[in-house]
């Protein structure tokens, strides 16, 4: 019998073992085929060609994908020849060499990851397809970008070439192994421990202080210090992680067990008892899990966010469908013929009278950059006139009440210190001074100047009379802004080109809602969709390794659920144990990885949401949308969980007659 | 008082279609009494392991009654039969079947536990029984931490603790050397003296079956022959070899 017939005997034998080694690996080889095709998708290509952080973030997923990937390869490929010891040790006992035997190793390793690498990609064309349309068209049904897959040869060559490598590395790392082996432990296998691991208090305490004060670091409100800190928030979170998976989750199911009511209730007895036993060998890959969860949740919670808010975002930016100032020709008749020949009704129009006042103030600068100075103009409401143009508009600020001698400043931007240096400022009029007693951050009333105040209403009348407000002037007339909403604004097409059409170089500027929507839609459609896809496979490649490990243990379990039903336990029992042995494994690292994103979320909200959300609390906002993806996270999970104890029980129940 | 009533009991392996039946059991009867320490003798094959897995319920017999405590226990369901080992049986195994994840405590406390016990009288009943089999020193070793010889000893203390009518041991003795081996042998006399534990013992040395009271042999599923232990002990392990060597089974 020669290498090759034994190979294929072997791999015919072993089919039950083969299948699970097989779903993984197929599962690898379909993650980096679908992540290089997705790479060399055209449109991604193009859409992030220009921008070098988008490339970065990529290229930094890839390695990720890389390094996981082959750690998860080796990591299953290991406890595979563990599990076929006996089988090997056999070989070994009729004398044959431990290099024949890493040789056939090999080769039943190339035969099926051959058949595997083609299984792989034919999925990985099929899914990529079916993955893109089912998150175009279901979740970013507003995303207007071109993302078609089609079968890319590059992408298989590299993912052929990749895993051809990654087998070969198996192939030694199987040799290593191998080497290790002693044969008198091949035979007694199953009965070593994997080596205990006691933990200590020092390293539970030390992993929570590492994890809190990464939590702290994240949660300031700092915008500027978040940044800076970011990698060491990283460092403290990943370290305390593995330092808790390490020793710090051993010294806690210690404690569980030092505590003898909870302990001696029989099903924790045998659960506890099984999860310590396997805590070595998983705890590595329950940390790893764990960050990985808290990258992927964090990648889909942020793509879902700022999806979900792009409506919102575009309104707090531009308050109203179409919004236009400073004609240089009468535009009226002409912008209701559009809107008529296109059989859309104007559900609100509103005329607004632009006005100015220069008051006199010291200097303001912020960040040693001139903010403010003399020579600068506000635009002026009064409390009653802003109010009303709020209350046309789509954007959801609240309105405004002001004592006399009080005024509110807007400014179109977030920046740092602004608040600091304006609240409580005084602007002097000639017999008047009013004082600022609120800073808001918002575009919609300025309408072409930088600045603009809002002054109570007889403040306003008094500045009024003695002409220190003006109506603005531009193109020799008296400048109004035409804020316009309509139905459907943001679907239309047709009617906004016509629009812009008709208002191109007859006004001093106009925004259309639906312009703005589109642009944020192609930039954050494009960031969700890659969070999605990337998270999604992240999920899958995490889910299926601790699917893969348990199903494994379940191999090696089984003689112990045999013994325990010698002695008495009943069916019911058996269920309960296997479900406190397996849920733990999963629940840990997805909680844990989720309360990593919850922080990380509240990170990004100082960062980027705050600005981009206009609501008093907008982490609140941010955290129901980030629950949503937690959920279907979760949810995804425990059907691999569901998947995995029936799999499980399974194998447990096998030979039990 | 009798506990255990064996009638016309018979295991026939293969299905009923298949021409290659086997029978491992035929029509064996017998009746075991409180306090009784049986063991069973044969030869490899003989069917004596069957018997065992029957008396312990693992197996279900293909026809005959076996009762215990005026039950009938081929007529119990699956987990009525899991309640039923739980309660009155406990098992001694050659290779000792302790859980590996456990300590030589918690292997022992095991069955009470799964009762749902709690704790104080768990420990109380432990640290008796315990201290009576003579594992107090090794009990919070892990079982690959410790002798063969108190592997089994902690095998028979989990056996013991929650109270058995009977224990079923099979070949207990067959891993272990012969002064371990004496030591549980007595260990296993202490507790059926000690305790009015029932002893059902399957082995084919011997040596440990001349500790027993009653003999039973078994030979192609039928028993053959049985013997009582007199006082003279020499004489009662004669009969054993005598008796043995007709079977055609191992001599010593």
């Amino acid at each position: 019998m020669n290498l090759l017939t034994l190979a294929l005997r072997n791999i015919r034998l072993n089919r039950k073992k083969y299948i699970m080694y097989v779903f993984s690996m197929g599962f690898s080889i379909f993650t980096v085929y679908t992540f290089l095709a997705l790479m060399q998708n055209n449109y991604v290509k193009m859409a992030f060609q220009f921008d070098t952080r988008y490339t970065m973030i990529l290229t930094s997923f890839g390695v990720i994908i890389l390094v996981f990937v082959l750690f998860f390869l080796i990591s299953s490929n290991n406890s595979f020849i563990r599990a076929r010891k006996k089988e090997i040790s056999t070989y070994s006992l009729f004398g044959m060499t431990n290099l024949r035997i890493g040789k056939l190793l090999f080769l039943e390793t190339m035969l099926v990851g051959t058949a595997t690498l083609a299984i792989g990609i034919g999925a990985g064309i099929f899914f990529s397809k079916l993955m893109a349309m089912f998150l175009l068209d279901l979740c970013l049904t507003n995303f207007v970008g071109d993302i078609s897959f089609t079968i890319d040869p590059m992408a298989m060559v590299v993912t052929a070439l990749l895993f051809l490598i990654i087998f070969c590395m198996m192939g030694l790392s199987a040799l290593r192994v191998i080497y290790q082996f002693e044969l008198v432990d091949l035979f007694k296998a199953d009965k070593i421990s994997e080596g205990k691991q006691k933990g200590s208090v020092a390293v539970l305490i030390l992993s929570l202080i590492l994890i809190t004060s990464g939590y702290i670091l994240a949660s300031i409100n700092n915008s500027m210090v978040v940044v800076l800190g970011a990698i060491p928030i990283l460092i403290l979170v990943i370290s305390g992680t593995y330092l808790f998976f390490w020793g710090g989750l051993p010294k806690v199911l210690g404690l569980i067990k030092r505590n003898k009511r909870v302990y001696y209730g029989g099903v924790n007895l045998i659960s506890v008892s099984a999860v310590s036993h396997r805590m070595k060998s998983i705890a590595s890959v329950m940390a790893t899990i764990a960050v990985l969860s808290a990258v992927a949740a964090t990648a889909i919670a942020t793509g879902f966010t700022l999806y979900s808010n792009a409506e919102r975002n575009t309104y707090s930016n531009i308050g109203f469908d179409l919004v236009y100032y400073g004609e240089k020709v009468a535009l009226q008749d002409e912008m209701h013929g559009v809107f008529e020949t296109n059989h859309v009704n104007i559900n609100r129009k509103d005329i607004v009278e632009l006005n100015e006042v220069d008051p006199k103030t010291e200097s303001i600068m912020i960040r040693e950059r001139k903010h403010l100075s003399d020579e600068d103009s506000f635009r002026v409401y009064s409390e009653t006139k802003y109010n009303s143009l709020i209350m046309a508009s789509k954007n959801n600020l609240e309105s405004v009440q002001i004592p006399s001698g009080k005024a509110y400043y807007i400014f179109p931007f977030s920046q740092e210190g602004i608040e600091d240096a304006m609240l409580g400022l005084e602007l002097d009029f000639q017999d008047s001074a009013v004082q600022i007693m609120k800073v808001i951050r918002s575009n919609v009333p300025g309408f072409g100047l930088d600045h603009t105040l809002i002054l109570n209403d007889r403040d306003y009348e008094v500045l009024v009379r003695s002409n220190e407000i003006t109506p603005s002037q531009m193109n020799g007339r008296t400048l109004t802004a035409t804020v316009i909403t309509y139905e459907a604004a943001l679907s239309n097409k047709k009617l906004n080109n016509e629009l812009e059409e008709a208002l191109t170089g007859k006004v001093e500027r106009y925004r259309t809602a639906y312009s703005l929507y589109n642009e944020s839609m192609e930039t954050f459609g494009l960031i969700c969709f890659i969070g999605f896809f990337m998270s999604g496979v992240f999920i899958l490649m995490t889910a299926s390794l601790l699917y893969f490990k348990q199903v494994m243990a379940a191999e090696e379990e089984r003689h112990q659920y045999k013994m325990l039903r010698r002695i008495g336990m009943e069916d019911k029992t058996e269920r309960q144990v296997i479900q406190k042995r397996l849920l733990p494994v999963f629940f840990i690292p997805l909680a844990i990885g989720i309360i990593h994103s919850i922080f990380a979320m509240k990170t990004a909200d100082t960062i980027i949401f705050s600005n981009m959300i206009p609501v008093e609390n907008s982490y609140l906002s941010v955290l129901g949308f980030s629950t949503v993806m937690y959920l279907a996270y979760a949810v995804v999970y425990g059907v691999f969980y569901l998947i995995t104890k029936s799999q499980y029980g399974r194998l447990v129940r096998n030979e039990s007659h | 008082m009798q506990i255990l009533k064996v009638e016309n009991v018979s295991k026939i392996y293969g299905t009923k279609r298949n021409s290659n039946k086997y029978t491992a059991l035929r029509n064996i009867s017998f009746e075991v009494n409180q306090g009784d320490f049986i063991g069973v003798m044969g030869a490899s094959g003989s069917g004596k392991t069957t018997l065992l897995n029957i008396l312990g319920s693992l197996d279900k017999p293909t026809t005959g009654n076996y009762i215990m405590n005026g039950q009938n226990i081929g007529d119990l369901q699956r987990n009525q039969l899991a309640k039923h080992r739980m309660e009155n049986i406990g098992f001694i195994f050659q290779d000792y079947n302790l859980l590996e994840t456990m300590t030589l405590k918690e292997n022992i406390i095991l069955p009470l536990s799964l009762m749902g016990m709690d704790a104080k009288t768990i420990e109380a009943k432990l640290a008796k029984l315990a201290g009576d089999l003579g594992i107090v020193p090794v009990i919070d070793k892990y079982p690959y931490e410790v002798s063969g010889g108190e592997q089994q000893r902690a095998a028979a203390c989990r056996a013991l603790i929650n109270n058995p009518k009977m224990i079923l041991a099979d070949e207990p003795t067959g891993n272990l050397d012969s002064k371990s081996g004496k030591d549980l042998l007595n260990l296993l006399s202490f507790i059926n003296t000690e305790y009015k534990t029932t002893i059902l013992m399957v082995t084919h040395d011997v040596f440990a079956a001349s500790y027993c009271q009653k003999i039973l042999f078994i030979r192609d599923g039928e028993i053959y022959n049985e013997l009582y232990a007199g006082s003279d002990k020499k004489h009662f392990f004669d009969s054993i070899i005598d008796v043995m060597s007709m079977l055609g089974g191992e001599r010593k």
